[in-house]
């Protein structure tokens, strides 16, 4: 229980670092003097406002500087550019990122923040401008915070909370699986009656895990169901689990009760594996961890979000042994079978 | 082995002599594609493979139902003893298999006929058909198995089966749209030697479990 007491107040209360939310305007034409109004996350502008540095970025070392930067609050400030009429290389739109520098505060990064239109007339002098500047001497934000990043913002907490959902049902549904062997090899009533158990409770989990999913995919996919191949897999093992406890509320006779319900469920765990793990991973997804997005690992779980990470799958998978625990006595004393 | 297609042969000649049971499947299968394609109106290739193994799921389903239901408790006591569960198991299967494989031509007929053909790869669509029935009647034959001894058996056979089903059918539904040309899929190799590890899966766990289910 201590476990899941730190991962809560500190999965909840470590601040998100300092990012950047928004860069208007949103395009602009190649060859003007634009100005840049910035909208920060967390951030202190105020603080040692003479040294913030700022910079749009094409590819690599193809950047330009900020010719002036003003802050105006700790989350609001200008920058302004002059875009160069010519570019490196031809596109139809080039789209550039935005980086922020502060002594404080650190480096944050908006990719894609800008689209420049090309412009009707080139000046092959402005290509010089693209390297006369580099983005050198940045600023690393120090203390304990998890990574901000762009669209995830304060859901990237989810982690802690969504992820060892599905851990844990996975391990709990496994051990009930686990207990139907048993019962298949001794016939003993006992290791059904902790096998059902495993089963209540983890479809319990498995639906915190929908809801706790569906809550983040609003904020990020902006819709509660968006058919995602995850989504669909997730509900589809559900509704087997669902079926199982379905089938043994309309048996008589308790032996007869746990033998089908060791059979189906050994037969149902061996078939949940290729659907949860292998189908998913074949086709696209929006879901991290499929169609190219990154998942644990990367930058989405850096080393202060696995101080929490960790001690929440355990925490959660060990919450879930113990509350099955508690299924199956009080199960027992009822002499539910 | 041929006590099994004894098995085989007794239950067909079941089946055959009551004419019905024959042509209540045709007659399910036609009434059903009629009813799809009125609302459909009209069947692209793509919405053909999809409306294809839908009405082929239901059929089935309807079809393997009645699999245990027929024969009276005394029959069934007389089969334990003379034989070994996976014998009348196979026996099931390999009687549902004929009737799923009959409902494929039946179904692929019927949606020729109405909506013309849009398969261009005519192997890879029978091999799919053929991997498709085997793996369902073995998983419906195990499912219905165990259906059968609870009290409300037809909805909870489809309750328990539906799911289970999943996997094998997007598989098949992926392989139907690379026989029909809708996918540029390159290597539908590999959709075909998923679809058979997890037939044969299912296979291994059905025989295995059936013995264990049957016992009672």
């Amino acid at each position: 229980m201590g476990i899941l007491l730190y991962v809560f107040i500190a999965g909840w209360i470590v601040p998100l670092k300092p990012g950047i939310i928004k860069v208007s305007p949103e395009k602009t034409a190649a060859g003007e003097l634009v100005v840049l109004d910035v909208t920060g996350y967390n951030t202190s502008f105020l603080t040692d406002s003479a040294h913030l540095r700022a910079w749009l970025r094409l590819t690599g070392d193809t950047v330009i500087a900020a010719q002036h930067v003003q802050a105006w609050d700790n989350r609001n400030l200008s920058a302004s550019f002059y875009i160069p009429s010519a570019f490196p290389f031809r596109q139809e739109a080039y789209p550039l990122s935005f980086v922020l520098d502060h002594s404080k505060d650190g480096t944050s990064v908006l990719p894609n923040a800008i689209f420049i239109t090309p412009a009707a007339i080139q000046d092959t002098a402005d290509l010089k401008l693209w390297y006369q500047h580099k983005i050198e001497n940045v600023h690393t934000k120090a203390g304990i915070q998890y990574p901000f990043r762009n669209i995830l913002a304060e859901t990237i907490r989810n982690t802690y909370f969504h992820v060892p959902m599905w851990f844990s049902m996975i391990i709990l549904f496994g051990v009930s699986a686990w207990y139907s062997l048993k019962y298949y090899k001794k016939g003993d009533i006992d290791f059904d009656r902790m096998s059902v158990a495993f089963i209540k409770v983890g479809l319990v989990f498995g639906v915190l895990g929908l809801l706790t999913g569906m809550l983040w995919a609003k904020n990020t996919w902006n819709a509660y169901w968006s058919w995602d191949v995850k989504q669909n897999m997730s509900a589809i093992c559900l509704l087997i689990y669902a079926a199982l406890m379905v089938m043994r509320s309309s048996v008589e006779d308790d032996m007869q009760k746990a033998r089908l319900t060791a059979g189906y469920n050994m037969f149902a765990f061996v078939l949940v594996i290729p659907l949860l793990f292998i189908i998913p991973r074949m086709t696209d997804s929006l879901h991290p961890g499929n169609g190219g997005n990154p998942a644990l690992g990367g930058e989405d779980l850096d080393n202060t979000m696995r101080l929490v990470f960790y001690p929440a799958v355990i925490g959660f998978i060990m919450l879930g042994l113990w509350i099955s625990q508690l299924v199956y006595r009080t199960d027992k004393l009822k002499g539910i079978a | 082995m041929n006590r099994i297609w004894t098995l085989v042969a007794t239950e067909a000649r079941i089946e055959l002599r009551e004419r019905y049971a024959l042509s209540g499947i045709v007659l399910y299968v036609l009434s059903s594609s009629f009813i799809v394609f009125s609302i459909w109106r009209q069947l692209p290739a793509k919405e053909w493979g999809l409306t294809f193994w839908v009405i082929f799921l239901f059929c089935a389903l309807m079809a393997v139902l009645k699999t245990f239901g027929k024969e009276s408790e005394g029959r069934y006591f007389y089969y334990y003893t003379l034989y070994h569960p996976l014998e009348l198991f196979l026996a099931k299967v390999f009687y549902n298999l004929f009737l799923l494989l009959f409902i494929f031509l039946v179904l692929w007929f019927v949606l020729y006929v109405m909506a013309g053909n849009h398969i261009i790869r005519l192997g890879w669509f029978l091999t799919t058909g053929f991997m498709a029935c085997m793996g369902l009647s073995f998983l419906l034959t195990l499912i219905t198995s165990i259906a059968i001894k609870t009290q409300q058996n037809a909805s909870l056979t489809a309750v328990m089966a539906l799911p289970l089903m999943i996997p094998l059918l997007i598989n098949i539904l992926r392989l139907t749209a690379y026989a029909s040309g809708t996918t540029p899929d390159e290597n539908p190799w590999n959709e075909m030697m998923l679809l058979s590890g997890i037939i044969s899966l299912v296979v291994g766990m059905s025989l295995w479990l059936f013995p264990y289910l049957w016992r009672s």
